[in-house]
């Protein structure tokens, strides 16, 4: 008899014990995210795909100068460079990149290539929903990549760019 | 020469009494480092980067103008001489531009690695960086004065190295930049020899400006198309294109010499006209484009019809030894003709039987370098064979030695010359006469002629020669990259291979002149330049060529062969030197000479054994006098070996007249740099348009 009540007792113990730890987390913030439901929400150094930054006159901040490419363990990142002159001026420096692209079924997401940007162009984003059924839309060109201009800087009139079919 | 005992860096060496010490350190695996020293060229010690600390001096020492003496005690990595360097460098990057991202030498920039391996971090300069803006000198030579660190070095490589002396210094202090010959531009050789040797970004090459970066190029080794010198090029590859030329490893006969052809016009290769489909001449008479196939399949037919001694075959003087070699076969065996020729341009088979007998008399390019003496008999070497007048300049500088010039005008030669007799070129021998006294003292001598020594003059020069009493080297000027390997491979109407005689045909001229002519076979020759035309209205004419030349525009199949850049091979040089081709691209749409003639071969049922530039090579060195001893690993491994002619007599060949060079200049070489963009802005966009 002493025996099922002892067992009785200790049951209930655990019960209110296991719910204890129940209603301690329903009242504590979630953690879990909702999506796709609702947007993924980010760590600020979280790197997705790329993003190629402007300076503050609108001008293309990559000076083409392939370290991002050298750096790069998976070898993903293809540039072709070319000059600036002054009537077609694309970035801040004498050389811009005139095709960029970055082949995102090889990149790793390793992030050297942003430590090796002398010109902090190349960043990372927090885009990540590039997954495709086909390989070909994985490589991004540049304009892709691009920053838009901000609203509030009066760019330079760049002309139409054409990418040589990379 | 005495030898005294150094200490460096605690190491005790032996050294040649008074060598610079900055070159004994090298010899024993020190760096010194520095920037305006440079191998070769006179001393400057104007960088002030290799001071080192020498026992009982009192202050430190540049190590790039001290000489050795016994007992000196030379410390390179003490503390003051860290101090030291670290200083210099920061006074360098006082005004240097931190650009190194867009700078064309970064990566290979010497004032970069100097600031990686020796420099502070830091600079204590807080005052703005003067700018001046960067000037163009010329099609080819970019000036930014800001990155210039004033070492010297291209001043004196285009003084002393080139003998132009198109650059020098100007201003003072702060202001002190390089400032070109005419004021603001360029008007010099357009080498590029001030561009390759800067140690920083200061001078960049107009054709390689901001293209791409030096560790994504592929470097291929090869040799330039060009002229008969043979240079070893460096072709920096990039998807398939080739974005420069040059040889900073100094690797080949020319170490990093080149001229401006060897260094900017492979842009040829990329040309809009480049032929990339065969072209077939239809019912209308008209080239229109067809197949390979097809091409290859009615050429074939239409040889295998017209095989015969009525069959004429022109080669080429910048195809490789393999495929002239086949060439002539095919030629010989299957197509039953002797009518084989190519544009001869010096007469390099009379000397050849001249010298019967003896050995060792063909000089190469290193003999003038380092022979005592040197004779220029009416050639304007610094125009038309410039490595060979390169040098004989260092020689010069280097060795004191004595030249001679017999020519008709006034030549760069001159300028170092004992003597310079100048003479109509028929009298050339006369002039030479004249020279007999001061020659014969000499204590040895390299003889160089042109076309105008030919056929009874080249043996009245030898006898010359000979009648000195000293010992005697000759070199027989020719005009192309492979003019020489043409004659050696016997794409001749009378010899064959190595000089061997075979049953007569015609010449080239007498190709041309002949009404009964049944087909003709172009291999990468122009023959019809300038307004030549065929006598042979009905001649079956097949051209392999990269352009639509003179002769290609007469052809009725048209066949797009590939340039020297786009195969593997070898070829052989105006003094005999062997190299090897290295494939460096591949143009879309055409094939290699070799290839072509092999599925010809094929087409017609021809067994020519396998057609491979290799197989080619081995069937060339068992069966061509004068290849039969090359040692491949050198020419493997880039090397150039002189071949050994027949020693014995050549059946005289050369009808008078059909020797002639196209006397072409720095900037021309035939049909090849009348498709190089670059070279043709060289010569037509005069200084002015610089200012």
């Amino acid at each position: 008899m002493a025996n099922s009540i002892s067992e009785i007792l200790g049951s209930a113990a655990a019960i209110a014990k296991g719910m204890s730890v129940t209603l301690k987390e329903m009242m504590s913030p979630t953690v879990t995210e909702d999506y796709p439901d609702a947007p993924a929400k980010f760590q600020e150094r979280y790197r997705g795909v790329h993003v190629l930054q402007r300076d503050e006159a609108g001008l293309e901040k990559c000076v083409a100068c392939f370290l991002c490419a050298a750096a790069c363990p998976s070898n993903c990142i293809y540039i072709e460079a070319d000059e600036n002159t002054e009537k077609k001026r694309i970035s801040g420096g004498e050389r811009y990149a005139s095709v960029y692209n970055i082949d995102y079924s090889r990149c790793i997401f390793c992030g050297f290539c942003v430590e090796a940007c002398p010109t902090d162009a190349i960043t990372h984003g927090h885009q990540f929903e590039i997954a495709s059924y086909n390989t070909s839309t994985l490589i991004y060109r540049k304009e892709q990549m691009l920053v838009n201009i901000a609203p509030n800087v009066k760019a330079p009139a760049l002309p139409v760019e054409t990418t040589g079919g990379h | 020469m005495a030898l005294v005992n150094v200490t460096i860096n605690g190491v005790q060496v032996q050294a040649e009494n008074g060598a610079l010490l900055i070159e004994v350190a090298k010899q024993n695996g020190i760096e010194i480092p520095a920037f305006c020293y440079y191998e070769g060229m006179s001393l400057q010690a104007a960088c002030r980067m290799c001071l080192v600390e020498v026992e009982k001096a009192p202050k430190l020492m540049a190590g790039c103008t001290l000489p050795v003496a016994e007992g000196m005690v030379v410390r390179t990595e003490s503390e003051p001489v860290v101090k030291a360097r670290k200083t210099t460098l920061e006074f360098l990057l006082s005004n240097h531009p931190l650009d190194c991202p867009v700078c064309d030498k970064g990566g290979e920039c010497e004032l970069q690695d100097m600031t990686f391996k020796y420099g502070v971090g830091e600079s204590r300069f807080t005052e703005i960086k003067q700018h001046v803006p960067e000037k163009q000198w010329s099609p080819v030579v970019f000036y930014d004065a800001p990155r210039c660190i004033l070492c010297y070095r291209c001043v004196r490589v285009c003084n002393e190295g080139m003998g132009v002396g198109a650059l020098g210094v100007s201003y003072r202090g702060v202001n002190a930049e390089i400032i070109p010959s005419n004021g603001d531009h360029l008007e010099c050789d357009e080498c590029g020899s001030c561009i390759d040797i800067c140690p920083v970004g200061s001078l960049t090459s107009g054709i390689y400006r901001y293209k791409t970066r030096p560790w994504e190029m592929e470097h291929v080794g090869t040799v330039c198309t060009h002229c008969s010198n043979g240079c070893k090029t460096t072709l920096g590859v990039r998807n398939n294109e080739i974005v420069r030329g040059n040889n900073r490893d100094k690797s080949g006969i020319n170490g990093e010499f080149l001229c401006v052809k060897g260094r900017y016009a492979f842009d040829f290769t990329q040309h809009p006209e480049r032929l990339q489909t065969p072209l077939i001449r239809n019912a209308a008479g008209e080239l229109e484009e067809a197949s390979w196939s097809r091409a290859l399949k009615l050429v074939a037919e239409k040889f295998k019809a017209l095989a015969g001694p009525d069959f004429g075959v022109i080669g080429s003087t910048r195809t490789t030894n393999e495929e002239n070699y086949l060439l002539q076969k095919f030629a010989r065996t299957a197509l039953g003709t002797a009518s084989i020729d190519h544009h001869r341009t010096g007469d390099v088979v009379t000397l050849i039987d001249s010298l019967s007998g003896k050995t060792g008399q063909l000089a190469t390019a290193e003999d003038l370098y380092t022979s005592k003496a040197v004779l220029v008999v009416a050639s304007d070497l610094s125009q038309q064979q410039p490595l060979l007048a390169n040098k004989i300049r260092a020689n010069v500088r280097h060795h004191k030695a004595a030249v001679y010039t017999v020519t008709p005008g006034p030549v760069r030669e001159d300028k170092i010359a004992r003597k310079a007799i100048r003479i109509a070129e028929a009298d050339s021998l006369a002039g030479v006469e004249q020279l007999r006294e001061a020659l014969s003292k000499e204590a040895e001598l390299v003889i160089i002629y042109g076309d105008a020594i030919q056929g009874e003059k080249v043996r009245q020069l030898v006898a010359f020669g000979e009648s000195l009493g000293i010992p005697v080297k000759y070199v027989a000027l020719v005009d192309y990259a492979n003019s020489r390997g043409a004659l050696d491979m016997g794409l001749l109407p009378d010899l064959g291979p190595g000089y061997h005689a075979t049953a007569p045909g015609r010449s080239l001229q007498q190709m041309l002149d002949d009404p009964k002519l049944a087909a003709l076979w172009v291999v990468g020759s122009n023959p019809l330049k300038g307004g030549k035309s065929l006598a042979s209205t009905n001649a079956f004419v097949v051209v392999q060529d990269l352009f639509l030349t003179e002769t290609a525009q007469r052809a009725d199949v048209v066949l797009p062969a590939a340039s020297a850049y786009e195969k593997n091979g070898t070829v052989t040089n105006v003094c005999g030197q062997v190299q090897r081709l290295k494939k460096g691209i591949e143009t879309v749409g055409s094939k290699a000479d070799l290839a072509i003639i092999g599925l010809l071969a094929r087409g017609m049922g021809v067994n020519l054994g396998k057609v491979d530039a290799d197989a080619i090579f081995a069937e060339i060195a068992a069966s061509v006098p004068g290849y039969n001893q090359l040692p491949m690993p050198v020419i493997l491994t880039g090397g150039a070996v002189q071949t050994h002619p027949v020693n014995g007599g050549v059946p005289p060949s050369s009808v008078p007249g059909i020797i002639a060079s196209a006397r072409d200049t720095l900037f021309t070489t035939g049909s090849l740099t009348r498709y190089s963009k670059i070279l043709n802005e060289v010569l037509e966009k005069p200084g002015a348009l610089y200012s």
